[in-house]
């Protein structure tokens, strides 16, 4: 069993979306009372919460965005910029809480406390960008989880898997220039699908073009078609890029539950995307892995889906054998 | 919506007299495919493109100085191989007229030409593209959703109205005219990642959502 660390804090749940929102504190409750009841809270290592420390926010964000966050929601304005992006007077805290859990959780994995991680965390991150809030997300989590890797840990190669149904636009745009982050979504076409980035042309700039990489699945479509692209796109491309640790952006929208998509993957289809993923890392990076939640607001089946997603982590979800999986693929 | 907003003002010109050599290299090096040809008071009298070009000096005698057939190429002007009455718009025609003019007369630029012929700038599918991708708001994040209603008054007012109820903002909208008889398709892109509520609510108020796998602007050539 390996160790696997997990980021959770109550006041996460101190972020409110109102009325009609589908990023709801319930997600996070449903899916820890579910690890609860799965007896694996108990398998895990907590991972301590602290508030991010603002040089390391500004390594994505700019100081100006920051103050107007923080501002908007000092002054309870009820949305920063746009009705998708709703604060209250919490936000700002609860957002910089799970900035800090997280970089807690990087220090972790890298000083060898754990061997990988997954964090149960709100507000999700990859929309926002370095000047904006976006589509729920006000901190890019990952972006900064990796600038952080880079500058504090001297890592010089991060993978990034998102495969949240939505293109991270705010992620692939941080880093389309920097070579030494490698970013890979698999998301819903986006001629279908918000924000509308995320087009397969759509592979960096300057010296970074070529690590950025974007697998579009079309309305309808589900394991199939993920199975295909995550061989034939995502495996070979790290499998060349070789990076030394890989951040997931874990968003669990495009079961065929969750009504905030036209994609139809199943649940065992997550299992089989999240056991790839971990097998590439036990190839290429020690199965250092730290996972971050992003959307997925289909109650019903998130208990399921994370259930899976961090058995996976630790290791003890009964493993397919090879041949199994290859007839789920054929 | 003039032509002379969304031209490009700092216009490449040639001399008639200049070589199709030289023409050539300024095309290739400027990255444009059409050169206007103006007399020395800036008087449109003609056009190259990178086709006539083409065509006038074959790309395997090309990079060959010493080359017989390079020497003749090298003689021959602009002004034997230009267009010499190239279609033209005024600034003030408009972004429409130029669309529906490319569509009748199949070039990729227009010269823009003031009355006395004097050259103002060029408009090409380059400028048209750059305004359409503003004008669908494919720069916003936003995400488009497809309804489809009867070809009738007040549809449209409809569709905003229950979109508006939930302060959502729109990025552009589309109509689909040659669909079913008697039926339109509506595109609206929303600048909004809360599309379950969007459509729930459309549902609620009695729209029809088209399956996205069915969504068409047109349905090709002839159906006009």
């Amino acid at each position: 069993m390996k160790r696997t660390g997990l980021l959770y804090d109550e006041r996460f749940l101190l972020h409110k979306t109102g009325d009609g929102h589908p990023e709801v504190p319930e997600r996070l409750t449903v899916i820890i009372r579910a690890m609860e009841e799965a007896d694996l809270l108990s398998k895990l290592v907590a991972v301590p919460v602290t508030r991010a420390k603002m040089t390391w926010i500004e390594k994505v964000h700019a100081p100006k965005y920051i103050h107007r966050f923080e501002e908007a929601c000092m002054l309870d304005l009820g949305e920063l910029g746009d009705p998708d992006n709703q604060i209250c007077p919490q936000t700002y805290d609860t957002a910089l809480l799970a900035v800090g859990g997280i970089l807690n959780a990087v220090d972790m994995l890298m000083e060898g406390k754990i061997d990988n991680a997954f964090c149960a965390v709100r507000p999700p991150g990859h929309h926002a960008e370095m000047m904006d809030a976006y589509g729920f997300c006000f901190f890019n989590n990952v972006a900064i989880a990796a600038r952080y890797l880079q500058l504090r840990h001297n890592v010089s190669r991060i993978g990034i898997i998102d495969f949240d149904v939505h293109h991270g636009n705010g992620t692939q745009h941080i880093f389309e220039q920097d070579p030494d982050v490698f970013y890979y979504s698999i998301h819903e076409h986006p001629s279908f699908a918000y924000p509308g980035t995320g087009r397969e042309f759509e592979k960096g700039s300057g010296p970074g073009f070529g690590t950025t990489l974007n697998s579009t699945v079309l309305p309808g479509q589900g394991d199939e078609e993920y199975k295909q692209k995550i061989a034939k796109e995502l495996l070979p491309a790290f499998d060349q890029f070789k990076p030394e640790i890989i951040l997931v952006s874990a968003g669990f929208d495009a079961h065929t539950a969750d009504d905030m998509s036209d994609i139809n993957l199943s649940t065992e289809g997550f299992t089989w995307m999240m056991e790839t993923i971990c097998e590439m890392a036990d190839r290429c990076c020690n199965g250092r892995i730290i996972s971050i939640l992003e959307g997925g607001y289909a109650l019903s089946v998130l208990p399921e889906l994370l259930r899976n997603h961090v058995e996976i982590l630790l290791g003890i979800k009964q493993l397919q054998t090879e041949s199994e999986r290859r007839s789920h693929v054929h | 919506m003039f032509i002379d907003k969304s031209m490009v003002k700092d216009v490449v010109a040639v001399g008639p007299e200049m070589s199709i050599v030289a023409a050539r290299q300024i095309m290739v090096q400027k990255g444009i495919r059409h050169l206007p040809v103006v007399n020395p008071e800036g008087i449109l009298i003609g056009i190259v493109t990178d086709r006539d070009l083409r065509t006038a000096m074959p790309s395997d005698v090309l990079g060959h100085a010493e080359n017989v057939e390079a020497q003749r190429l090298a003689s021959i002007q602009v002004k034997d191989i230009m267009s010499k009455r190239p279609v033209t718009v005024s600034p003030s025609q408009t972004l429409e007229d130029a669309l529906l003019m490319m569509q009748i007369h199949k070039v990729g630029a227009f010269p823009v030409v003031d009355q006395e012929g004097k050259l103002k700038g060029i408009l090409s599918v380059r400028d048209l593209m750059r305004a359409f991708v503003n004008v669908l708001g494919l720069h916003d994040p936003g995400v488009l959703i497809g309804i489809i209603v009867k070809d009738e008054q007040g549809q449209m007012k409809k569709i905003v109205d229950a979109i508006s109820e939930l302060d959502i903002s729109f990025g552009s909208i589309l109509v689909a005219r040659v669909w079913e008889e008697g039926k339109r398709a509506v595109f609206p892109y929303l600048l909004t990642n809360n599309v379950a509520r969007v459509k729930k609510h459309l549902c609620q108020k009695g729209f029809t959502l088209l399956d996205p796998m069915q969504w068409c602007l047109d349905q090709g050539p002839g159906s006009y």
